[in-house]
């Protein structure tokens, strides 16, 4: 049987406390949704498995604490990430009006490379909606950005959100991908391949200090 | 400790302990604690079993029990019953088998066991590497002789001799058992009934025994052993019946002995004999070129000739491929499908084995092709095995030569190779030469002629030694209803007429192997008759293995999603009782500590560490430290860390003035894990410890006395505006003044004033009075006092002489008139100090009967706070600063 993982990258997951970062995580790896909001003090991940164009596809997804006065140290996982998904709440206009900043700082700090998609979430809230669909699309596109309305309630476009997140990283990095295919026939790890020079990877031998 | 040192001293020269773990042996009725060490010795390598003392240092310590050789037989493997999945981190369990020998270890859980573990993985792995060559194993001949009772051997041995029979008529196509190395067993006499109990744990361990890789989360912990695609492998093997069905197929066999000769004539009555055509061919050839060249250089035109003959005679309804063709010397095996079923055929590897002249040459032995055909592998066979009729025993000999000796290559190079045996489906065709015994040539021709083959089959020498197990054990074959296909004379369907006169026999036969197998047809050909035999065909319907994709996705995918959830839950994680912690009034230098208590809520074991924020020095800020920063829980255990704060000389003078604040992140890190971020906030008390000079001379109040903003906002005046507009400004601090006046009045006679250092204690009381105005009169002994006056000159951001002054006062300290002149550029309140701070000197040395201090002394000491270094100070600019100072102690004559 031919190899079963191909390649291996990062996803991060942003956006203001509170817009459903975790429970989305949480419904797409274990497909299971808490209703209470146990706010992130951290930096979370875990793993999922996809199949994109034939490749496996193993992404470790990083769940980030949205509060702001965590910000300055979050921002700093930023550049080892190769696809972000960029989270507002669509009952929550505030969480809209900051996902500029969020923008502003992933262009600052992540990789010039990086994928973005853009989320509103809670899709299942019609009734108290305070950002319009049209506005979530208008401002994906000012952004060249895909963008999605979700409910990790429902399970609406969760796997879809993903799916097409990884295949954009996957396609921006299908050089890369190709050339190391042919000349190491293994797992590769693409986000080691991203790693700059001194910062280390998570899941191999750790530095003594380093941003895991 | 490391004890492979006590292993090695017991060893010889050129024997090596690479790594020992200290483990426990699982009994029945408990366990019994061993010492395990892998050992080397020119390349080959083998563990070796002791029983020690509680500690083993020495050589003197342990006792020889065992010796496992790492061969070829060897496996070691992780086990847990399903039940013990959860407790993954915990010892790690393997069981050792060697041949029949087996036995189940609990190493201790760690990076230790891993590198063993890893170190004696690849030991095996090498072994596996240099197959079919197999280690020797000689220097471990001695140490049969060392143990203590060399009797004790005999028991153990005859029982495993008949285990090993035992597990052989059970599973019949185990391991061959190849290798000439025993287990070398070093149970003494008087342990024999303990052995025997051991004994029967173990046969209970073979019954029970799966090497399944069970303890699944433990070893995904292990990235480095890439052990997830084997597991999923392993898991779809598993459930292959669930995603796939049998799908019946219809083989064609043939086999023909052309006696060298060219093909004349179609094979279309042979090869294309069945009603239907089949979707599979394998035909063998034998004896296709009997020349020298042929032998020697094992190049033949005949190949092509016999290869063209039979694509022609196949059956004309269907189209077919030739997937592989192979050819040693004579014996020739051809492998086609239905053109359909070509994109289902893979893994396709031919070998073959010569067991001719010297055992070794082509003019006998096989061909064979492995293949996967849909999910089922099979192997095709094709032999010339030895002739002459009373060679039968030569015969079986060849046929077990070929199995042990045919091996394929797998697509995993890192799994060994495969052997005709493995193959779920072995079909084997050949002129395997087993002839009829016990009858002449007469009796076997009118037996034929009378259609009474049944006799005949009770002298067939195949029929026999299969009957005895001796030969093709577990192959099946069909009835034979055809007349003896050897020898006819070439061209005729008439007996042998040459004076050798053969006796006629079944030579060219068709074999199979497997389930779902039925055999539709069995035939000779009589009217091919281009040799001096008939070919033979057999028609077999094949259940094979086909694969729904849908289902087979659908179980990938669960296989996959559930060693995700597996791997997710793996994960190291712990919960933290708190995040946030705040430290109220902090005080300069006064020690306050909080407790950060992580509880390890995850299924493995964690190491934990406090990590740098990028762009800065360390993982907090200096007033803050966490106590201790990096260390390892186990699964369910907690573990307290300390946070103090503590705030010194250093520190102060930014939190005075409000240019930081008590605030950090600490970010803990989980190796291979999440990240958590533990806030510290805290209120700071500013205090005139660490506060500039020209701060305080604003400050008429006791400094906690006043807003933050007024303190914030003085401290960032610059110096100088401290002079001109401010009648309101003091000469001095007047916590220096309260602490000299204090000292002059109190102290002048005390004895070691500045010498006896003051009480801690005793120190913040004077701290706190100071700042907050609280008491008229300071409290605390007069060293105390002394003590608080040396601190807070060490204290000040800008020390008395301000730094930018520092290398001129060096640069004139041998001459008395300029250093003053120095003094008297000094910022008015810093020459206040100054001049303050000396006349108070030279008081107390007035009184050096009593207070025993001369000018040395206190030149020393002040020196080192009023006149510091911006950077760090050597000898000769201490001497120097002292040097300046002392000028000011001596007594003005006026
Ligand atoms: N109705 C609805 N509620 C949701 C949805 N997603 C999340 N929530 C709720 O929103 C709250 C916050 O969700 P979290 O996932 O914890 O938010 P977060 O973005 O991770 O927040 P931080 O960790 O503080 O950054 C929880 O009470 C969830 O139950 C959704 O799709 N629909
Ligand atoms: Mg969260």
């Amino acid at each position: 049987m031919a190899k079963q993982y191909d390649v291996l990258f990062r996803l991060l997951l942003l956006g203001d406390s509170g817009v459903g970062k975790t429970c989305l995580l949480c419904r797409f790896t274990d497909n299971a949704f808490h209703p209470s909001h146990i706010s992130t003090i951290g930096v979370d991940f875990k793993m999922k498995t996809l199949e994109i164009d034939g490749i496996k596809v193993r992404i470790q997804i990083w769940d980030t604490a949205g509060q702001e006065r965590y910000q300055t140290i979050t921002k700093q996982y930023y550049r080892r990430a190769q696809g972000i998904f960029l989270v507002y709440d669509i009952t929550s206009e505030r969480s809209f009006q900051h996902i500029m900043k969020w923008a502003s700082d992933v262009d600052e700090y992540a990789p010039e490379k990086v994928q973005k998609v853009l989320i509103g979430n809670k899709s299942d809230e019609e009734h108290k909606r305070q950002v319009a669909t049209e506005q979530g699309n208008k401002l994906a596109k000012a952004y060249g950005m895909d963008f999605f309305e979700t409910s990790a309630f429902t399970n609406h476009n969760i796997t879809e959100s993903f799916t097409r997140l990884a295949e954009l990283v996957l396609q921006a990095n299908k050089k890369d991908l190709d050339l190391l295919r042919v000349s190491i026939n293994d797992q590769l790890d693409l986000s080691a391949l991203e790693e700059e020079a001194g910062v280390c990877d998570g899941s191999s031998n750790a530095q003594k200090t380093c941003w895991c | 400790m490391d004890q492979s040192v006590a292993i090695q001293e017991t060893l010889d020269v050129g024997e090596n302990c690479l790594i020992a773990v200290q483990c426990l042996l699982l009994l029945r009725n408990g366990t019994e604690s061993r010492l395990l060490g892998l050992v080397e010795c020119s390349k080959e390598h083998a563990l070796f079993l002791f029983s020690h003392r509680r500690m083993a240092i020495t050589g003197n310590d342990v006792t020889l029990q065992e010796i496992i050789p790492i061969s070829y037989d060897f496996s070691v493997v992780e086990v847990s019953s399903p039940d013990e999945l959860a407790v993954v981190g915990a010892d790690t369990r393997v069981r050792v088998t060697f041949l029949n020998e087996e036995m189940e270890l609990k190493l201790p859980f760690g990076s230790h066991t891993r590198l063993f573990l890893t170190e004696v993985n690849r030991a095996w792995c090498d072994v596996c590497e240099q197959y079919p060559s197999s280690p020797k194993f000689a220097w471990l001949n001695k140490y049969q002789k060392n143990f203590k009772e060399p009797g004790s051997l005999t028991p153990s041995a005859t029982r495993k001799i008949k285990k090993r029979d035992r597990s052989n008529t059970a599973h019949k196509e185990n391991k061959h058992a190849t290798s000439s190395t025993e287990t070398i067993r070093g149970e003494s006499l008087h342990e024999s009934s303990q052995g025997r109990e051991k004994a029967e744990i173990r046969n209970e361990l073979v019954r029970s025994s799966q090497h399944t890789v069970s303890n699944k989360a433990q070893m995904l912990t292990m990235p480095q052993f890439g052990l997830r695609d084997n597991l999923v492998k392993c898991e779809l093997l598993k459930k292959e019946e669930t995603y796939t069905y049998i799908e019946n197929f219809n083989f064609f066999l043939g086999t023909y002995n052309v006696n060298g000769q060219t093909p004349k004539e179609s094979l279309h009555t042979w090869l294309g004999s069945t009603a239907q055509p089949p979707d599979l061919y394998c035909v063998g050839f034998q004896e296709l070129d009997l020349s020298k060249e042929a032998f020697f250089f094992n190049d033949t035109p005949k190949e092509q000739e016999w290869m063209k003959a039979v694509s022609d005679g196949l059956h004309p309804d269907a189209k077919y491929a030739l997937i592989k063709l192979v050819r040693l010397v004579g014996i020739m095996l051809l492998f086609y499908v239905k053109k359909e079923h070509a994109e289902y055929i893979s893994d396709v590897e031919a070998e073959t084995v010569g067991t001719g002249i010297m055992g070794r040459m082509g003019n006998k032995g096989a061909v064979a092709v492995s293949f996967r055909f849909h999910n089922s592998d099979i192997c095709v066979v094709n032999s010339h095995l030895a002739a002459h009729i009373e060679e039968y025993e030569r015969r079986n000999q060849d046929y077990k030569d070929i199995c042990s000796r045919m091996f394929f290559r797998q697509l995993d190079l890192t799994l060994p190779p495969l052997t005709i045996m493995k193959h779920s489906i072995v079909l084997w065709v050949g002129d395997l030469n087993y002839r009829l015994s016990d009858l002449e040539v007469d009796e076997v021709k009118n037996l034929i002629l009378k259609g009474d083959f049944e006799t005949l089959h009770n002298h067939d020498q195949l029929k026999r030694q299969m009957d005895e197990e001796a030969v093709f054990v577990g192959f099946m074959e069909g009835e034979i209803n055809f007349q003896p296909t050897y020898k006819y004379d070439t061209g005729s369907d008439e007996w042998d007429s040459s004076e050798k006169c053969r006796v006629p026999a079944w030579c060219d036969r068709i074999l199979w192997r497997g389930k779902n197998i039925t055999q539709l047809n069995y035939q000779s050909h009589m009217n091919v008759r281009n040799s001096d035999h008939k070919p033979v065909s057999s028609l077999l319907k094949i259940g094979i293995k086909v694969v729904n994709e849908e289902i087979y996705k659908r179980t990938f995918e669960d296989i996959v999603r559930s060693l995700d959830k597996l791997e997710n839950e793996c994960i190291p994680s712990v919960s933290l009782a708190q995040h946030v912690f705040h430290f109220s009034n902090v005080k300069f230098m006064q020690h306050q500590a909080q407790t950060l208590t992580l509880y390890n809520d995850g299924q493995v074991p964690c190491q934990f560490e406090f990590i740098q924020k990028l762009d800065e020095p360390a993982y907090c800020k200096p007033w803050l430290t966490a106590n201790p920063p990096k260390g390892f829980v186990a699964q369910g255990a907690s573990v307290d860390i300390d946070l103090e704060v503590f705030v010194n000389r250093s520190t102060a003078p930014e939190l005075n003035s409000g240019q930081q604040q008590l605030e950090d992140i600490l970010v803990l890190h989980l190796e291979r894990g999440k990240d958590y971020f533990i806030s510290i906030t805290g209120s700071y008390l500013p205090s005139c410890f660490g506060s500039p000079i020209h701060m305080l001379c604003q400050l008429r109040e006791p400094i906690q006395d006043m807003p933050l903003e007024t303190i914030h906002k003085l401290n960032s005046l610059p110096r100088e505006t401290s002079s001109p507009d401010t009648e309101k400004a003091l000469d001095i601090p007047k916590e220096i003044w309260m602490m000299v006046d204090h000292l002059y009045r109190n102290a002048s006679k005390q004895e070691d004033i500045f010498q006896q250092p003051g009480l801690r204690s005793e120190f913040e009381e004077i701290r706190d009075c100071l700042d907050t105005g609280s008491l008229d009169t300071l409290p605390g002994s007069n060293h105390s006092v002394a003590e608080a006056l040396l601190l807070f000159l060490d204290a000040l951001p800008e020390p008395v002489i301000p730094y930018s002054m520092y290398q001129q006062c060096l640069d004139c300290c041998y001459s008395n008139s300029q250093c003053k002149q120095i003094i008297s550029l000094l910022p008015q309140c810093h020459k206040n100090v100054f001049n303050y701070l000396t006349a108070f000197l030279r008081e107390l040395l007035k009184n050096s009967a009593h207070n025993r201090l001369d000018s040395n002394i206190l030149a020393t000491i002040f020196a080192a706070l009023m006149l510091r270094s911006p950077t760090k100070q050597d000898i000769l600019e201490k001497r120097k600063a002292k040097e300046f100072f002392q000028h000011f102690l001596v007594q003005e004559s006026h």
